[in-house]
């Protein structure tokens, strides 16, 4: 896109690396959650396909999260400030959409899409723990 | 019978519209005040570059929580609760 709006022709390797982190614990999650579905009886392929689409714009809405952050870092402190504010705008708008079509749409399980969208929250909140044991 | 459907309704809707609002404003200012301040940190200290960033995306996400939260009630507001309250409803007419 143009000079004002995505530059991240080069992505961080930080953003990379955290990416990665959280997308392996969306995926650790999303297996236990399917397996509470087998276990319980209730599990259908919509469980299985709002699962896919739930952690998808999860750890979309990170990765997107984390190349602003990356953009803003290089700015100056105001430019900065304004930079996570529209990002936040916007990427809160996608969230609202992408979910919105996912508890919609008939073939997603609305509580497998909206599940996984606090998984991220979790995989940080469970981070001190793994780096103690490392 | 449809003007308390109606209500009820009405008032998923506007329950969710103002958590929406209202949880959208907090991650807002708080991952933009945090990001300044870790420009500031950038400023006086350019070798430390990676960790910050590594620091802001993590609570970025961590302050970002609540507004997913909020996101998850307006869903359930608008899709779910609605019929809940009306089976409710037509059971105990």
């Amino acid at each position: 896109m143009g000079k004002n709006g995505f530059d991240f022709v080069k992505i961080d390797k930080t953003v990379i690396k955290e990416t990665k982190y959280i997308a392996s614990f969306v995926i650790v999650f999303s297996v236990l959650m399917q397996a509470v579905f087998l276990i319980i009886g209730k599990w259908h392929y919509t469980v299985l396909l709002g699962n896919l689409w739930g952690a998808a714009v999860a750890v979309g809405n990170f990765f997107v999260m984390g190349l602003y952050v990356q953009k803003a870092v290089s700015q100056e402190e105001d430019d900065a400030k304004k930079t996570i504010k529209a990002s936040q705008s916007m990427r809160f708008a996608a969230l609202v959409l992408l979910t919105g079509i996912g508890v919609v749409i008939p073939f997603f399980n609305w509580i497998t899409v909206v599940v996984p969208l606090v998984f991220p929250s979790i995989a940080i909140y469970l981070r001190p723990l793994i780096d103690k044991n490392k | 019978m449809a003007l308390a459907i109606g209500i009820i309704l009405g008032c998923c809707a506007l329950g969710a519209g103002i958590c929406m609002g209202i949880g959208a404003i907090g991650p807002g200012i708080g991952e933009g005040s945090a990001v300044a301040k870790a420009c500031e940190a950038i400023g006086r200290q350019p070798e430390s570059k990676g960790s910050v960033t590594s620091t802001m995306i993590m609570g970025c996400a961590i302050a970002e929580t609540t507004g997913i939260y909020s996101l998850v009630v307006a869903i359930l507001l608008i899709f779910v609760a609605p019929n809940i309250f009306v089976n409710i409803l037509k059971s105990a007419m």
